[in-house]
C-alpha cells in the first residue's frame, strides 16, 4: 500500500461541489505539487487532506491509518501557509518551538531541536527576532522550521512562494527541494505557477474544477497532454480544429490537434527536412514578444493564429510584423486531444 | 513662504492649547489658594483644600465606590465580551454586521431616556435593583459594551485569525490553548487601551447614577454635584484631583494603543 492514499473524496460547501472523486497514491518521500488555476479547488483539497476541512465522502489513507476523522490536531500533518501565519507575539525561536511545547517535550529537548532546524533553514542569528522584523523570505523560512520541527508525516504547502519576489522565490524553491530530499519528506506543494510546478515536483496532478484531470511527471504532463485544458496550461501549445488541421496540415483526422510552439520550424533555404516535417506553410508574422532567450511569435497561416517560438541566437534574426515566412510542423509532436 | 506658514499654524495651535488650558490653569490656581476674594490674584497658596479632601471620608468612600462600580463593570464587560468576539469572528464570520449594529445601540439611545426606561422597568421587577450598585453595574456594562467591542474588533482585524488559528491547530493545539496562547497576547493591546479609556468614560458618568441610584450609593459624581454647592475652593482641589487621575489613565490607553500600531 502506497504511503498516502486518497479514494473518492468528495467536498460541498452548501450546494457548491468544490471537488469530487478525488483519488491519488503518493509513496513516501515523493515530491507532488497540485497545480491548477485559481478557484480549481486545489487549496481546499490540501485543507480537507491537514484535516482543516472536513470532507462529505470519501478516505485518506497515511502509513496505513485511515484519519479521514481525526482532527488536524491528531494528524501530524504540517503545513504552510501563504500568509505565512506566523505568531506576531513570539519570537522566531518560540514560534518554531510552539509545535514541540504542545507535544510536552522537554525544555533541553526543545532547545536542541530548534536549533537544528534553524540551522537547516539558514536563519540563524535571527532566533530572538519578532516576525515583523523579518523579510518575507525569512519568514517564510521560520513557517517551514515551524512546520519541520515537528516531525510531521507529510508537509504540505498551500502556495508558499506566491506573497514573494521572483528572485528570492528562485532561491527558497530551491531550499525547499533540498531540505525535502534531505528529510525524504512526503511533501505536497500547492501552487498555480506551472514553472514552480514543473521545476520542483516528482509529480503533478493538475486540476481543474474540482477534478485531476491529469496526473504524472513534468515531462509527461509537458509532452503528452491529455486534453485541451493541461495542453493550454502546461505549455501554450497551439490548438488547431479537425478543420485547420486539414486545411494547414492537409491531414484528416476526426479531433483537436495540439502542437507546441516550440516543434514548429521556420523554413531555411537550402537544409534538408526529414519525412516527419509537414510541407511548408505562408505565414505572416503579426507581432513578437522577447522571452530573454525564446522569441514568441504570432503569425497568420490562413485563418489561423499560430504561435511559434524560436531560439533568441542573434538579433539578426528578429522579424518584424508583416513579413512572411514559411512555417513546418514536425508531425510527430502533433497530439490529438479531446 | 513656508516658514511663515510654519508660524502661522504654530499660532493657532498654541492659542488653542492656551484656551483650552485656562479653566484647568484658573481652576487649579483657584483650588491652591487659601482665600481668593475681591483681588486678581489669591490672597495666599496653601494645600488646605487638598488636605481636607483627602481626609473627608465621605470623599474616599465615595471614590472607593465609583471605583468599586468601574471595574466590576469592566471585568464583566471583559469576560463576556472578549469569548463573544472570538466565537463571532471565529466561527460565524457573517455575524459581524449584525453585531456592529447590536454594538451601536446604547449610544443610539440618549441616557436620561433609557435611564427612565430603565425605572420603569426594574420599579415593579421581582428583581429590586434601583438604587443598589448592581443596576449601575449593568448599566455602565452597555456603555462600555461599544468602545470595546470596537477596540477588540479592530484588533482582531489586524490579524489573520484563521490562518493563525489553522496553524496552532495543526501544531497540536486545541481551540483553547491557541485562543490563550495566540489569539489573546495579540488583542491584549486594544484591550487594554479600551479599558483606560472606558474606565475614564465611565468615572465621569452622571446621568445614570443620579437618577438610578442617586445618594442611596454615592459616586464619585453625586458626591461632587452636592459639594459644589458649598466651598468653591473645596470643588476646586476635587475637580482637579478627578482630573489628574483621568489625565492619567487617558494618557495610559494613548500610549497602550501606540504601542499597538507600532
Amino acid at each position: 500500500m502506497s504511503f498516502v492514499t486518497v479514494k473518492n473524496l468528495v467536498k460541498r460547501f452548501s450546494n457548491h461541489t468544490v471537488f469530487k472523486d478525488i483519488n491519488f497514491t503518493i509513496e513516501q518521500g515523493e515530491f507532488i505539487t497540485i497545480l491548477g488555476p485559481s478557484g480549481c479547488g486545489k487549496s481546499t483539497l490540501l485543507r480537507s487532506l491537514a484535516g482543516l476541512n472536513d470532507v462529505e465522502a470519501g478516505e485518506i489513507w497515511v502509513a496505513g491509518k485511515n484519519i479521514t476523522q481525526l482532527s488536524a490536531q491528531q494528524r501530524n500533518i504540517g503545513m504552510v501557509f501563504q500568509s505565512y501565519a506566523l505568531f506576531p507575539n513570539m519570537t522566531v525561536q518560540d514560534n518554531i518551538a510552539f509545535g514541540l511545547k504542545m507535544k510536552k517535550i522537554h525544555k533541553e529537548q526543545i532547545t536542541k531541536q530548534v536549533q537544528r532546524v534553524i540551522e537547516l533553514v539558514e536563519l540563524k542569528g535571527k532566533e530572538l527576532q519578532y516576525p515583523e522584523q523579518l523579510s518575507g523570505g525569512q519568514k517564510q523560512r521560520v513557517a517551514l522550521a515551524r512546520s519541520l520541527v515537528v516531525q510531521p508525516q507529510i508537509l504540505l504547502l498551500d502556495e508558499p512562494l506566491s506573497a514573494l519576489d521572483a528572485r528570492i522565490r528562485k532561491r527558497l524553491r530551491q531550499q525547499i527541494c533540498e531540505i525535502q530530499k534531505e528529510l525524504n519528506l512526503t511533501t505536497i506543494f500547492v501552487t498555480h505557477d506551472q514553472e514552480e510546478a514543473m521545476t520542483m515536483s516528482d509529480r503533478i496532478f493538475l486540476m481543474d474544477n474540482g477534478n485531476i484531470v491529469q496526473q504524472g511527471t513534468a515531462e509527461d504532463l509537458y509532452t503528452q497532454p491529455a486534453n485541451e485544458f493541461v495542453a493550454r496550461f502546461m505549455g501554450n501549445y497551439n490548438l488547431l480544429s479537425a478543420q485547420q488541421a486539414q486545411s494547414i496540415l492537409g491531414v484528416t483526422v476526426s479531433h483537436k490537434l495540439a502542437i507546441r510552439p516550440e516543434s514548429i520550424y521556420v523554413r531555411e533555404e537550402g537544409r534538408e527536412y526529414g519525412k516527419h516535417i509537414s510541407a511548408p506553410s505562408t505565414a505572416i508574422i503579426k507581432n513578437h514578444q522577447l522571452l530573454g532567450n525564446v522569441i514568441r511569435y504570432k503569425v497568420q497561416v490562413k485563418d489561423c493564429e499560430i504561435t511559434v517560438d524560436l531560439l533568441n541566437r542573434s538579433s539578426e534574426r528578429l522579424m518584424q510584423p508583416g513579413s512572411q515566412l514559411q512555417i513546418m510542423f514536425n508531425l510527430n509532436e502533433l497530439k490529438a486531444v479531446s | 513662504m513656508i516658514k511663515a506658514n510654519i508660524i502661522y499654524h504654530k499660532c493657532i495651535v498654541y492659542s488653542t492649547i492656551a484656551l483650552l488650558l485656562i479653566p484647568i490653569l484658573a481652576t487649579f490656581l483657584y483650588s491652591i489658594s487659601s482665600s481668593w476674594g475681591a483681588s486678581i490674584l489669591p490672597d495666599g497658596l496653601s494645600l488646605d483644600w487638598y488636605g481636607q479632601l483627602w481626609q473627608d471620608p465621605r470623599f474616599l468612600a465615595a471614590f472607593g465606590r465609583s471605583l468599586l462600580i468601574c471595574i466590576a463593570a469592566l471585568l464583566l464587560s471583559t469576560l463576556l465580551i472578549i469569548p463573544l468576539i472570538f466565537v463571532v469572528f471565529y466561527y460565524f464570520p457573517k455575524l459581524s454586521g449584525l453585531m456592529n449594529v447590536l454594538i451601536l445601540l446604547p449610544f443610539a439611545v440618549p441616557p436620561v431616556v433609557s435611564s427612565v426606561g430603565l425605572l420603569q422597568l426594574y420599579a415593579d421587577s421581582s428583581l429590586q435593583i434601583v438604587g443598589t450598585p448592581w443596576i449601575l453595574i449593568g448599566t455602565y456594562f452597555t456603555i462600555a459594551l461599544p468602545f470595546m467591542y470596537r477596540a477588540t474588533a479592530n484588533s482582531l482585524e489586524a490579524i489573520n485569525l484563521r490562518d493563525l488559528m489553522d496553524a496552532s491547530h495543526l501544531l497540536g493545539a486545541s481551540t483553547v490553548q491557541a485562543f490563550l496562547m495566540i489569539i489573546l497576547p495579540n488583542i491584549k493591546k486594544g484591550l487594554l487601551a479600551s479599558l483606560f479609556l472606558s474606565f475614564s468614560f465611565l468615572l465621569g458618568e452622571f446621568v445614570f447614577s443620579n437618577i438610578l441610584v442617586g445618594t442611596r450609593y454615592e459616586t464619585l459624581q453625586i458626591y461632587l454635584y452636592h459639594i459644589s454647592k458649598s466651598s468653591g475652593h473645596f470643588t476646586s482641589a476635587l475637580v482637579m484631583t478627578y482630573f489628574l487621575f483621568v489625565f492619567l489613565l487617558t494618557w495610559l490607553a494613548s500610549h497602550i494603543s501606540r504601542g499597538t500600531q507600532s
